[in-house]
């Protein structure tokens, strides 16, 4: 009983002409979960074009940075010791089904859209550095989370009307979600390396 | 000369404000009385739990998200346990789901009254904020008796719920239920007839439906101005597609209609609770311990008392999931404001402010 339309892959596949990957599951409540992974990002505002002619609301944007697959590298690496590196192959990062390399560093934007109870999410592919165009013109509650994915990831998103930091203030770097950052620092607290210093010497007297 | 000089004057609200009870910066620009425009900065109680969540386990994670926010304690677990279940295949035991409605719905109940209760004292009715708060005692009691804590904490897992109703608890959940009743009824008739609240609150703080559609608002805001969506009907989960629930909706978008739309569900709250106990069926409570969650991604939301609340889960098989992410209803209801405020008195900033019942904890994470 999903309330997406029937032919919804065909129109989003028209929509990206590069290619969807589309799959959906349901729950034993019969809500739907439709996925639409997008061969290249520029198609994303075609696509969200389509969504906003069938009313649907733009629920939430997640990003994350898709990690690197170690386990077949390290296949990789052991493969060639077997061969006494007598010919080293060359090691190409596996790429997306639309082209976007997985090593480590490009970003998945997922873009949830609600469509009368059910999910489509539309996932766009950013390779770093790479940047992705504003759904906000379209989808006004795109604001504010274009907003914070900037702040968490080297993301640009040139064309957003207003790109100021949302949560995190101007003076911190930016990509927070890409770095560790220190509870000391996070809480200003550096200021007591004096003590640990004291501690430290005391330690060191001590043994 | 006198062009060169502006008409409006901006006027700092917060972040610390005795209408909010969590730190938001509201810069609103006024003109005399009037209100002319608000940009909202936020990030005051940024505390990167998104990030922490990628660090834990994904069942020390239930314990992490119950602390997100206090007044959805219960809905942010419950969405997350609903994601993993949705990523393991796992359905929960027939009486969890109707547990699950029960937790819910009780602290829907407490939470609606809170933001009730904070209403009166902003219209400076503090008798009736007393009251309200008074009222909803009862089901702080409630909670602390059937889940061990104020706060309904520790009441789900991942395949089903930590706590069960035995003979004596589901007296004292009845009773509790029968006192609680007849007061939040009076509460309702207080609110919709007495001539204090109503000037404060009747045309203020308007939000059409158009526009509410346009931010994307959901929840008790959304309803107010006539658009009717509840995660409870439109995506059902737990045991609410077995259950009546009623959606109430009013045309007027005002201050006065959120209130009015949190009493009314106080009331149905109330009834689905007894329903659930009237055909609470036996078996287990959860599933044998800790599934293993297998690798995929999944979505999954719920009716929060502020209204939909969203999950996306990633896990990748290893114990700690790839990505946690959650929009929680407060996110989408900050943008409102703006058209709330247009042409909003500079004494009704606080109590449309609270009309949208925000949760800054839960925004910011």
């Amino acid at each position: 009983m999903t309330r997406l339309p029937q032919d919804l892959d065909a129109r989003l596949g028209a929509a990206a002409p590069s290619g969807i990957e589309y799959s959906s599951t349901a729950t034993q409540h019969g809500v739907v979960s439709a996925w639409c992974g997008l061969a290249k990002s520029e198609e994303l505002v075609p696509v969200a074009k389509v969504l906003l002619e069938l009313g649907a609301r733009l629920s939430m944007l997640s990003a994350r940075q898709l990690p690197a697959p170690e386990q077949e590298e390290e296949e990789e690496e052991e493969a060639a010791e077997g061969e006494a590196q007598a010919a080293k192959p060359e090691k190409v990062p596996p790429k997306t089904f639309g082209g976007t390399p997985l090593d480590g560093t490009s970003y998945e934007i997922d873009y949830h859209f609600d469509i009368g109870g059910d999910t489509l999410t539309v996932i766009a592919y950013v390779p770093a550095g790479g940047s992705i165009a504003s759904l906000t013109q379209y989808f006004r509650p795109a604001d504010w989370p274009e907003r914070e994915i900037m702040e968490m990831y080297s993301i640009a998103i040139p064309d957003h009307p207003d790109p100021r930091r949302l949560f995190i203030d101007p003076a911190i770097d930016t990509a927070v979600l890409e770095r560790l950052i220190p509870y000391s620092v996070l809480v200003n607290a550096s200021s007591t390396k004096a003590l640990w210093d004291k501690v430290l010497s005391m330690k060191g007297g001590a043994s | 000369m006198s062009a060169d000089i502006s008409r409006t004057c901006k006027l700092p609200v917060g972040p610390v404000h005795v209408a909010l009870e969590e730190p938001m910066y509201f810069r609103v620009d006024i003109d005399g009385e009037t209100v002319r425009g608000v940009d909202i900065n936020a990030g005051h109680v940024h505390r990167g739990i998104e990030y922490l969540c990628t660090k834990r386990t994904v069942y020390q994670n239930v314990v992490l998200t119950e602390r997100i926010c206090s007044l959805c304690s219960n809905s942010h677990p419950e969405t997350f346990c609903m994601a993993a279940e949705q990523i393991a295949r796992l359905e929960i035991p027939e009486r969890a789901a109707y547990l699950r409605v029960i937790s819910a719905e009780v602290k829907r109940i407490a939470s609606h009254l809170f933001n009730v209760g904070i209403l009166a004292h902003l219209t400076g009715y503090d008798t009736l904020f007393m009251h309200a708060m008074q009222v909803r005692e009862i089901v702080q009691d409630l909670k602390e008796t059937v889940f061990g804590n104020r706060m309904d904490l520790a009441a789900l897992c991942i395949g089903g719920v930590r706590y069960d109703l035995d003979a004596e608890t589901t007296a004292y959940l009845t009773a509790a239920l029968d006192k609680l009743a007849p007061e939040a009824a009076e509460l309702a008739k207080t609110f919709r007839n007495n001539g204090s609240i109503l000037r404060r609150t009747k045309g203020v703080g308007v939000l059409t439906r158009e526009e509410g559609l346009a931010c994307g608002v959901v929840g008790p805001v959304a309803r107010a101005s006539g658009i009717d969506y509840d995660v409870r009907v439109v995506a059902p989960y737990a045991a609410y597609d077995r259950l009546n629930v009623p959606v109430p909706v009013l045309p007027d978008g005002d201050v006065w209609s959120r209130a009015m739309i949190r009493l009314t569900e106080v009331g149905q709250a109330i009834q689905l609770i007894r329903d659930c106990l009237r055909d609470l069926p036996e078996g287990p409570t959860h599933l044998h311990d800790r599934p293993d969650i297998p690798e995929g991604r999944a979505v999954a939301k719920c009716e929060a008392p502020r209204g939909e609340l969203i999950y996306f889960l990633k896990t990748s098989g290893a114990d700690e999931p790839e990505r946690v992410r959650w929009r929680v209803p407060s996110f989408m209801n900050w943008d409102a404001l703006r058209f709330m405020f247009r042409g909003a008195k500079l004494a009704d900033i606080a109590i449309i402010v609270n009309s949208i019942d925000p949760c800054v904890s839960c925004t910011e994470r």
